[in-house]
């Protein structure tokens, strides 16, 4: 007898333990997919092939908990830290809410905007009890929000009038284990349905990386809960796991859940997830270049151009440009995986926002971007910011060492064409001397060039070798002076790369061409003198120094011949062997055998290029009229030449018919 | 012992669906019958939303994935058809030999029967790839075409998923109770044969194995 009745003191106390773990369990298995951060997600170990009634945790990295129903999980803190809270002897019902929280207007001023009243209500009754009203006025939660997306209900239901500890030893022995075994059946339907749930996409979309949302699920546990409203709980469902008797009652699970929770995320969340925008204003699909504030239009104003990308060129880099609406993802994203757009074919997030949001706040963030980057066109492939010590208030901005090497391997191979292709065909490229060092290839090449033979203040001395030896004391120089440079550059290069792609896409800087006279345009590159008005001149070239150089490497690829074949050879090398495979890269090209030439005869040549090139708008025009004040003359006494030779031959006619 | 038996909802699916559709149904069927000690792994479909998951066995996995491929060599050669996977849980009795019968018998407790519908999309070009499928007419239509069909495709499977939840929820008496140091159940996969007949065979010899009357109620 007093066997039988320890026997059956330790059964209840066996049943108590199940029951008291499988709160625990299911409350784990809940929290665990709706916490983000803490998941069993991709928890998958290898195999343990230990017993389950072994109380030993032998197995590897299986704890003595994980053993219960043979589903071993991560351990969920929150779950641990609200089982404690709601355990209860008696078995009190657990409810857990699972709330979509709306993050602080604060936290992201310009892309939050609350959508409705959302307010947070706590009951003096019920601690911690939310839910959704609508109706009432914000209490000091306006810039938060929550609703409840799902109630879950895990509940022991007592039978009354019935003696737990009744039955005999061997059917309480086989009720445990068939209660065990069912038990362990309801919590892997648990394990499954939660994924299948509404919440587990927000849950799974808040856990993916890059992916900054202006919400946040959190799981709420409680006691007991006021019941929604009607109206909100019309708007759920309810799923019944078939509940399993016990010895003094039976076991339940059920959840309220929002079917359509979808649209409730897609309202609150913002549109930051780091995507491609292929067709950004300065792509060369949007015809970049042409809107590049290279050489003015008309006498050197900026101002006069349609639109302005100067957030590209650091010859505005002492102010912040307003950037274009439609460029790459925010700063926040620039880190996060950028280069991705979708991290998996199908799986965009159903929250996410299009990459161009409709909300007019977005551009000013935009705005807010562009300032503080420096960005160029082919940031939307690298995105990432710099290390900048520019003055404009931009972040960091980093470099790719692999991407900066690229493009300007790829520019480096280009400038080999310049000389050659481009010297008829240059752009009156303005800037000598405050033409920034960096990039140091291209630009301070034609910057240096030009300056020895045009100008007077300017890196003296320098020769094509010099500007190639990148590495060496001029390129670390400027490789160090100013990374907004660098990345200017770098824009400069892969816009020129794109002019390749576009063969009918105009050099930007044949924009002050166009509103000349198109015949004034041989003429310029044949004239080889100074600017008429040197301080105009130079004012001209210190402000559009770089657009200029930008300008001219333009024209000259573009008439150059096809070398962009070659160049993906060349961007394999490092920069350390720029300098040789430069060399090699002209050397093996027969299409840049002039180019090879000049390199060699450089400074003269390009000396001419660059002095041809030196036009400005003004030059030209003076030139034109000198043209046409010859032309006139020449007509002239051409005319008068033959008005007196036609005199004298008549004369000499009659003279001698006489 | 009853043999309780399933028959889920059918499913059309196109040639590409396949895997995903019958990895996702499988494995959460095993799942809910690996009564051992698991330590679950979460899966992400990548033609749908939704994430299944496995009991994270290798050997498991890799039999089912094989089971799938003779599947898909089935459907190759009988495109368009209506299918039948057979899931059959099963515990192994001793039997005393004699001359007609095996010493081991296999008493099915369990059957889920997954119905396919392979359909071939009129503009799809047969491709082994599930991620590249060409299309003739590449219209604004036929992408919304597709996407609602694929939203549907998923809709039925998370249907058939949650068939899955209640049956295993509703019967829990007829599963046998655990064996010490055994994960999952016995089962077997059947699909169908090279010849139609030869299903019907299938089910016959199954039925001559496990001595029930009837295997189909």
């Amino acid at each position: 007898m007093a066997s039988s009745h320890s026997n059956t003191h330790t059964e209840a106390a066996k049943l108590e333990q199940i029951i008291t773990e499988f709160f625990y369990k299911s409350l784990l298995i809940i929290l665990e997919s709706r916490s983000p951060y803490v998941s069993s997600r991709n928890y998958s170990g290898e195999q343990i092939m230990s017993s389950p009634s072994s109380s030993t945790s032998s197995s590897s990295g299986v704890r003595p908990r994980d053993k219960w129903f043979n589903l071993a999980l991560r351990e969920c803190p929150s779950a641990l830290e609200n089982f404690d809270l709601c355990r209860q002897s008696n078995f009190e019902p657990v409810v857990i809410d699972v709330i979509l929280e709306q993050k602080p207007l604060d936290w992201d001023p310009v892309t939050f905007s609350p959508k409705s009243d959302l307010v947070k209500h706590s009951s003096s009754k019920d601690k911690n009890s939310f839910f959704w009203n609508s109706d009432q006025e914000e209490s000091g939660c306006e810039a938060k929000g929550e609703k409840v997306i799902e109630r879950w209900f895990v509940q022991h239901e007592s039978r009354k009038g019935r003696d737990c500890s009744s039955g005999s030893r061997r059917s309480s022995s086989n009720n445990l284990s068939a209660l065990y075994k069912k038990l362990i059946l309801l919590l892997r339907s648990l394990y499954v349905t939660v994924r299948l749930l509404p919440a587990y996409k927000i849950f799974r979309d808040l856990n993916s990386s890059g992916q900054i949302r202006a919400f946040k699920l959190v799981p709420r546990v409680f006691s007991s809960v006021e019941s929604f409203t009607q109206k909100d709980e019309a708007e759920m469902q309810r799923f019944w796991f078939t509940p399993v008797d016990t010895s003094c009652g039976r076991l339940c699970l059920s959840v309220l859940y929002r079917s359509s929770i979808s649209d409730i995320s897609s309202e609150s969340s913002t549109p930051m997830s780091p995507q491609f925008i292929p067709d950004y204003v300065g792509s060369p699909l949007t015809d970049p270049l042409r809107r590049f504030p290279s050489l003015p239009v008309s006498q050197g104003s900026p101002s006069s151009l349609p639109f302005s990308r100067r957030h590209s060129w650091s010859f505005d880099r002492y102010k912040a440009s307003p950037p274009s609406v439609s460029f790459s993802p925010s700063p926040t994203h620039s880190e996060s995986h950028a280069l991705v757009s979708n991290p998996s074919s199908r799986r965009a997030p159903p929250m996410s926002l299009p990459p161009h949001p409709p909300g007019a706040s977005l551009p000013h963030k935009k705005n807010t971007n562009f300032d503080e980057y420096w960005p160029s066109p082919n940031f939307s492939a690298s995105p990432s910011p710099s290390p900048s010590p520019s003055p404009s208030p931009s972040p960091p901005i980093r470099i790719p060492g692999v991407h900066l090497s690229k493009d300007l391997l790829r520019s480096e191979s280009a400038p080999v064409n310049i000389p050659v292709r481009k010297l008829a065909g240059s752009p009156a490229l303005s800037c000598k001397h405050n033409l920034p060092p960096s990039p140091p290839l291209k630009i301070s090449r034609a910057d240096i060039s030009w300056t020895d033979n045009n100008m007077g203040p300017m890196k003296s001395g320098a020769t094509i070798e010099k500007l190639y030896s990148f590495g060496k004391g001029d390129g670390q120089k400027y490789s160090g002076v100013n990374s907004p440079r660098i990345s200017v550059f770098r824009s400069s290069s892969r816009s020129i790369q794109d002019d390749f792609d576009d063969s009918e896409f105009p050099c930007p800087f044949d924009v002050e061409y166009d509103d000349m006279d198109p015949g004034s345009r041989p003429e310029s590159y044949d004239r080889r003198g100074n600017p008429s008005d040197p301080n105009e001149a130079g004012l001209f070239m210190n402000r559009k120094s770089q657009d200029a150089a930008v300008g001219a490497l333009v024209r000259l690829l573009k008439k150059a011949p096809p070398l962009r074949q070659d160049i993906p050879s060349s961007i394999n090398f490092s920069e350390a062997s720029r300098p040789e495979m430069w060399n090699n890269n002209i050397q093996e090209q027969n299409q840049n055998k002039e180019a090879v030439t000049v390199e060699r005869d450089a400074s003269s040549i390009i000396t001419s290029s660059r002095l041809v090139a030196s036009m400005t708008t003004a030059d030209a025009l003076e030139e034109l009229r000198s043209y046409k004040e010859m032309k006139n003359l020449l007509l002239s006494e051409g005319g008068k030449s033959c008005i007196s030779a036609n005199l004298t031959s008549g004369a000499k006619h009659s003279g001698k018919g006489t | 012992m009853n043999c309780e038996v399933c028959q889920l909802k059918e499913l059309e699916v196109e040639h590409f669906e396949i895997r995903e559709v019958l990895r996702c149904i499988l494995h959460t069927i095993v799942f809910h019958r690996a009564l051992g000690l698991v330590r679950p792994k979460d899966v992400d479909l990548e033609l749908f939303e939704i994430t299944y998951v496995q009991c994270g066995d290798v050997e498991l996995e890799k039999k089912i994935d094989e089971k799938i491929d003779h599947f898909i060599s089935w459907v190759e050669k009988h495109p368009n058809k209506k299918s039948q996977i057979c899931l059959s849980f099963y515990e192994v009795k001793s039997k005393q030999p004699s001359w007609f019968t095996n010493k081991t018998e296999r008493l099915y407790w369990e059957q889920w029967y997954i119905n396919l519908n392979v359909t071939q999309h009129p503009k799809h070009h047969s491709s082994k790839s599930h991620h590249t499928k060409l299309v003739v007419d590449p219209g604004e239509s036929a992408t919304e075409e597709r996407s609602s069909r694929r939203a549907m495709v998923e809709a039925s499977l998370r249907e058939v998923l949650f068939q899955i939840i209640k049956f295993v929820n509703e019967k829990k008496d007829h599963v046998p109770p655990i064996s010490e140091g055994v994960i999952y159940f016995p089962y077997e996969i059947t699909i169908p044969s090279s010849s139609d007949s030869a299903f019907g065979m299938d089910m016959i010899k199954r039925m001559l194995h496990s001595g029930h009357p009837t295997m189909l109620s």
